[in-house]
C-alpha cells in the first residue's frame, strides 16, 4: 500500500551511464551481459583506505586479496597503487608472478599449498603463512633442501567476538594450539617465525572486533618473542571489511548500518598504540578485498522476457543470473534501470537465464513495467562475482574498465565455444559421423 | 463485465470495488484500458486505440493490455 | 522596521510545522499521537502537526483534530536520500520546521541526516550516532555499569546454535528480543527458536536473549538537553498490559533509585533528546531492561501530570527558554481506551494516489 516507499520519484533508480559512459554504448560495443569496473573508484577507494590507516600508524602495507577479483587489470591497478599480492592458492600465486610481482611482494595464505608451490614460494622469498601443522612439516622439508632457516608467518584463529568464529583456518590462539605450533617451529630449528596473520571473518560490521583481534595478536607476538626469541616483524590483520553492500537480513541501509573505514582504522591503530611497547612499530598488513573493489564493479544485464506468475507476481528473465552473480545469494543487490518507464512500480522477481530454480537475482524488487531490451545495472558486484562466475550453460561475458579519463578498455573478452571445449578430448570412436 | 461496471474509479487511478471492499491503484494507461473494457471493447481494439494515442509499438500495446487483463483476472474483476 | 520585527517574533512563537512519525495508534501503538496531542496542548507553540506515515491506514492520518495534514514517507529501510528528499518536498510544499521521529527503525536515518536537514531549515533534537549506538540492546552492559543499575544476564545471538547455548546459560523462561522491536517470553527452547526465526525474518540479526527477572515493570520517560541536564522525567509503573505487552493502565511512581539512575544516564552520556528507560524493580534492586532513544507510546501520561516533554523538546530545539520541570505527583492514573471514528475515503484515496492527505 505504501507506494511512496517505492514511488517513481524515490525508488525508481535510473542510470543511463557509468562514469560518464552511456550504458547503451557499452552494451552495443561489448555485448550483454557486461561487467563494468571503474578505475577512478578503485584508485579513490585505495587512497581513502590507505590514508585512513597510514595517517594513524607509521608502518602500513596493503595486500590485494586476489580471490576477491583477480582480473589482471584489477590486480595491476592495485599493485600500481602500492599493494602487495595476497594469494591463497598455487594458481593465484602463479597469476601474481605472471603479472610480474616478485616473490617477496606476495603473501601466500590458504589451506592448500602443494609441496611444489611451497618450494617455489620459499625460493622466491614469498611471505608464507602456514595454516596447519602438516604445512610446517612440508616447509621444514623445503628448508632442509635450502640449507638455511626459512622465514615464515603463521595464521591464527581467535575469538574476537565475531559469530560465527572462523576456526577452520590456522592455529587456535585460546586453546594453546598456536603457541604449541611456535614451539614446534622453534624445536625444529629449520624455520624462523617472523610474522603473524589472522583473518577474523568476512563482512565484519563491528569495528571493535578488530580491536579485540589486534590486542590478542600483539600479546601473542610479545609472548613468542619472550619464550622463543623470534622477532615478529609484521602483523597481518587480514581483511573482512564490509563494502556498502546490503547483506540480506539487515534491515537498515549499509550507509547507516556499517562503520566507516576510519572507524575500522581507528579501532586497529588505537589498539596498536595502546598495546605495543613504545618504539615498537611492526609492519601492519591489511588485506582489504571486498571493501576496496565491490562498489567499483557493476553488471549490465538485459531483460529478455517478462511474465506473470500464477500468483499474479510480475517476473522478468534477464541474461545474467547466479552464474555471474554469486553474491546475490547473500546480498540484496541494487538494481537500476537504464531508461524511464511509465507505469506504477510493482513488486517483481528477477530471474537469471539458467534453467534452474535457484537462479534468482532478486526475489522481490520494486520495478515499473519494463519492456524487453531494458538494461538493468546491478551493483555492487566488483567483489567475488568475477572470480566465482561459472560457465554452466552460458558463456561468461566481457569485462571492461572505465579509465579516469573516460576511456573504456576491454579487460576480458567475452567467451565463445572454444573456451568451453578446448580442453576436452573426444575419443575417435565417439566422433559423430558427418552426415552425407 | 458486470464487475467492472460496479467499480468506483477516480481520475487519479484509485479504484474501489464496493462489493468486495478492495481498492486498487492503476496507472493512466490502466485507466484507459479499464474504460475500454467497460465500453465492451476487446483487447485488440483497446491496443489499437492506445497505439493511436501513444507512441508505442503494437507489440508493446498488446503486451500491456494482456498484462493488465491478467491483473484484473487475478484480482477477480474479470 | 519595528513592524517587521514584531511579525518575525510572532511567526516564531505561533505556527511551528512539526513533523510527527509513529501516528499508527493501533494495538501496538506508535508514540506519535500522544506526542502530537502534547504539542497541541501547549497553545503558545501554535503547533501545526504534520503526520509522517508509512501506511495510508495509520489511524493518525484520519484524526484531523490532532494531525493537520499527513504525508506518506519512504520506508526507513530505503536510502537516506529518499527520506531527505521527501522531507524537503514537505517543507517546500506545506511547511516543516522540526521533526520528531518516534520509531526506532527510523532513528539512525534521522540522526545521520540531521545536519543536512538542519541546513535546510528542518530541526531535530536527537542523540548523536555514538550515543545512539551505545544504547543498542547489545551494548546495555556498559551503560548499566556506568549509571549504577543492574542488568539481567544478556546474550547476543546470531544463530540457532548460539541461541540454544545461550539458553543453557540463562535458563528458562527467557526473553527473546529483536534488535529494534518486539520481545517475547519463551518458556521452552522450541518456543525461543520459533521467536528467533520470526524476529530474524522481520528485523534481521542479531537477536538478544535476556534472563527473566522478577519484579514490577517500571518505566521512565525523560528528555536530556545534550549537556548533561534533564529537561524533565516521569516514572510510571504498568498496572495492566495488553497481549502484546503494551501498557493499558498505569500509575505514576517516584522510585528514587530508578529516577537517580535515569539522572545518571542523562548526565553520564550527555543524552540529547527523548528516551524511555524500561526497568524491572525488585525491592531495592533496579534492573535495566532497555533504553529506547525516543518517546514511548504513553508519553501523553507525562503531559497529563504536568510535564509536557514534547513541547519542552520543541522549545529547546528552537533555543527558547525551558523552565525547570515542575514536580509531578505519584499516584496519578493512566487509562487507555478505545475509540472509533467514521469517515469517507477521501484521505485514504489521496494518501494512496498522491502520498498526502488534502
Amino acid at each position: 500500500m505504501n507506494k511512496f516507499g517505492c514511488s517513481p520519484a524515490y525508488a525508481r533508480r535510473i542510470r543511463d551511464d557509468i562514469d560518464g559512459v552511456a550504458v547503451a554504448d557499452l552494451v552495443e560495443t561489448f555485448g550483454s551481459p557486461l561487467f563494468v569496473y571503474s578505475e577512478g573508484f578503485i584508485r579513490k577507494k585505495y587512497r581513502q583506505m590507505h590514508t585512513a590507516f597510514s595517517t594513524r600508524y607509521p608502518n602500513v602495507a596493503f595486500g590485494w586479496s586476489y580471490k576477491t577479483n583477480y582480473l589482471n587489470a584489477i590486480c595491476a591497478l592495485m599493485h600500481q597503487q602500492g599493494s602487495l599480492a595476497e594469494v591463497v592458492s598455487d594458481m593465484e600465486y602463479e597469476k601474481a608472478r605472471a603479472l610480474g610481482m616478485p616473490g617477496e611482494k606476495i603473501i601466500f595464505n590458504g589451506p592448500h599449498k602443494p609441496a611444489a608451490a611451497l618450494e617455489k614460494a620459499v625460493r622466491e622469498g614469498a611471505m608464507i603463512h602456514a595454516d596447519h601443522l602438516d604445512e610446517l612439516y612440508d616447509l621444514e622439508r623445503v628448508a632442509q633442501g635450502a640449507g638455511q632457516p626459512v622465514p615464515l608467518g603463521i595464521r591464527l584463529n581467535l575469538d574476537a567476538g565475531i559469530y560465527p568464529q572462523w576456526s577452520r583456518f590456522g592455529f587456535n590462539l585460546e586453546s594453546g594450539q598456536a603457541l604449541e605450533a611456535v614451539r614446534r617451529i622453534k624445536n625444529g630449528g629449520k624455520l624462523r617465525l617472523r610474522g603473524l596473520h589472522c583473518h577474523i571473518g568476512t563482512f565484519i560490521m563491528d569495528a571493535s572486533a578488530y580491536s579485540r583481534q589486534v590486542k590478542k595478536m600483539v600479546a601473542f607476538a610479545y609472548k613468542v618473542e619472550k619464550l622463543f626469541g623470534f622477532s615478529i616483524e609484521y602483523l597481518d590483520i587480514g581483511g573482512g571489511f564490509p563494502s556498502r553492500n546490503r547483506l540480506k537480513g539487515v534491515y537498515l541501509t549499509p550507509e547507516i548500518a556499517l562503520p566507516s573505514v576510519d572507524e575500522f582504522a581507528e579501532a586497529v591503530t588505537e589498539t596498536l598504540s595502546k598495546e605495543l611497547r613504545p618504539g615498537d612499530f611492526p609492519k601492519l598488513i591489511v588485506e582489504a578485498g571486498r571493501a576496496m573493489v565491490d562498489e567499483a564493479g557493476r553488471l549490465i544485464t538485459t531483460v529478455v522476457a517478462s511474465k506473470r506468475l500464477p500468483d499474479g507476481t510480475r517476473a522478468y528473465i534477464v541474461d545474467a543470473g547466479v552464474n555471474l552473480l554469486f553474491t546475490a545469494n547473500w546480498y540484496k543487490l541494487n538494481i537500476e534501470i537504464d531508461r524511464e518507464s511509465g507505469g506504477v512500480n510493482e513488486q517483481s522477481i528477477v530471474y537469471g537465464p539458467l534453467c534452474m530454480n535457484i537462479d534468482v537475482v532478486d526475489e522481490g524488487v520494486q520495478l515499473p513495467p519494463l519492456s524487453r531490451g531494458t538494461r538493468l545495472i546491478v551493483s555492487p558486484v566488483g567483489a567475488y562475482n568475477q572470480t566465482q562466475s561459472m560457465q554452466f550453460i552460458e558463456y561468461r561475458p566481457a569485462a571492461v574498465l572505465i579509465g579516469e579519463s573516460g576511456m573504456v578498455d576491454l579487460i576480458r573478452e567475452a567467451e565463445s565455444l572454444p573456451d568451453i571445449i578446448q580442453r576436452e578430448k573426444l575419443p575417435d570412436r565417439l566422433a559423430l559421423k558427418k552426415l552425407p | 463485465m458486470q464487475k467492472l461496471a460496479r467499480l468506483a474509479i477516480s481520475e487519479e487511478g484509485f479504484v474501489f470495488d464496493p462489493a468486495s471492499g478492495d481498492s486498487f491503484q492503476v496507472s493512466q494507461t490502466g485507466l484507459e484500458i479499464l474504460a475500454g473494457l467497460k465500453n465492451g471493447k476487446d483487447d485488440g481494439e483497446i491496443s489499437r486505440w492506445l497505439l493511436e494515442k501513444y507512441e508505442v509499438s503494437m507489440e508493446d500495446a498488446l503486451r500491456d493490455v494482456a498484462d493488465f487483463i491478467a491483473c484484473l483476472k487475478n484480482a477477480g474483476l474479470l | 522596521m519595528p513592524e517587521k520585527c514584531r511579525l518575525t517574533v510572532k511567526r516564531t512563537m505561533n505556527g511551528f510545522y512539526i513533523g510527527i512519525s509513529g501516528i499508527n495508534a493501533v494495538d501496538n501503538p506508535g508514540p506519535g499521537i500522544g506526542v502530537a496531542r502534547s504539542l497541541r496542548e501547549d497553545t503558545d507553540l501554535g503547533a501545526k502537526i504534520v503526520g509522517l506515515a508509512y501506511d495510508a491506514l495509520e489511524p493518525g492520518v484520519y484524526m484531523d483534530w490532532i494531525v493537520g495534514k499527513s504525508f506518506i514517507l519512504p520506508y526507513p529501510s530505503s536510502d537516506g536520500d529518499a527520506l531527505v528528499e521527501r522531507l524537503l518536498y514537505i517543507k517546500r510544499n506545506h511547511g516543516l520546521d522540526v521533526v520528531i521521529p518516534n520509531l526506532d527503525a527510523e532513528l539512525p536515518l534521522y540522526i545521520k541526516h540531521a545536519p543536512m536537514l538542519a541546513d535546510n531549515g528542518i530541526r531535530t533534537f536527537l542523540p548523536d550516532m555514538r550515543q545512539f549506538r551505545l544504547r543498542g540492546k547489545d551494548r546495555l552492559c556498559d551503560i548499566a555499569s556506568r549509571i549504577n543499575i543492574s542488568l539481567p544476564l544478556t546474550k547476543v545471538v546470531n544463530s540457532v546454535d548460539e541461541l540454544l547455548r545461550a539458553i543453557e546459560e540463562l535458563g528458562l523462561p527467557v526473553m527473546v528480543k529483536g534488535i529494534f522491536y518486539k520481545a517475547s517470553k519463551s518458556y521452552t527452547a522450541a518456543e525461543a527458536v520459533a521467536h528467533f526465526h520470526e524476529l530474524v525474518a522481520e528485523w534481521g540479526y542479531p537477536v538478544i536473549l535476556q534472563q527473566v527477572v522478577a519484579g514490577d515493570e517500571m518505566n521512565v520517560v525523560g528528555l536530556g538537553d545534550g549537556e548533561g541536564n534533564s529537561l524533565g522525567m516521569v516514572g510510571i509503573k504498568k498496572l495492566s498490559i495488553t497481549a502484546l505487552g503494551k501498557i493499558w493502565t498505569g500509575v505514576t511512581v517516584k522510585n528514587a533509585r530508578m529516577l537517580a539512575a535515569t539522572e545518571n544516564f542523562i548526565h553520564e552520556f550527555k543524552w540529547r533528546g527523548p528516551f524511555e528507560m524500561e526497568c524491572i524493580v525488585n525491592g531495592d534492586e533496579v534492573f535495566l531492561i532497555e533504553i529506547n532513544p525516543r518517546f514511548p507510546a504513553w508519553s501523553y501520561f507525562a503531559t497529563g501530570v504536568g510535564i509536557n516533554l514534547p513541547s519542552r523538546l520543541v522549545r529547546r530545539a528552537f533555543e527558547m527558554p525551558v523552565p525547570p520541570p515542575p514536580r509531578y505527583e505519584a499516584g496519578k492514573l493512566f487509562v487507555r481506551y478505545t475509540y472509533e471514528l467514521v469517515t469517507d475515503m477521501t484521505n485514504f484515496k489521496k494518501a494512496v494516489t498522491r502520498g498526502e492527505t488534502p
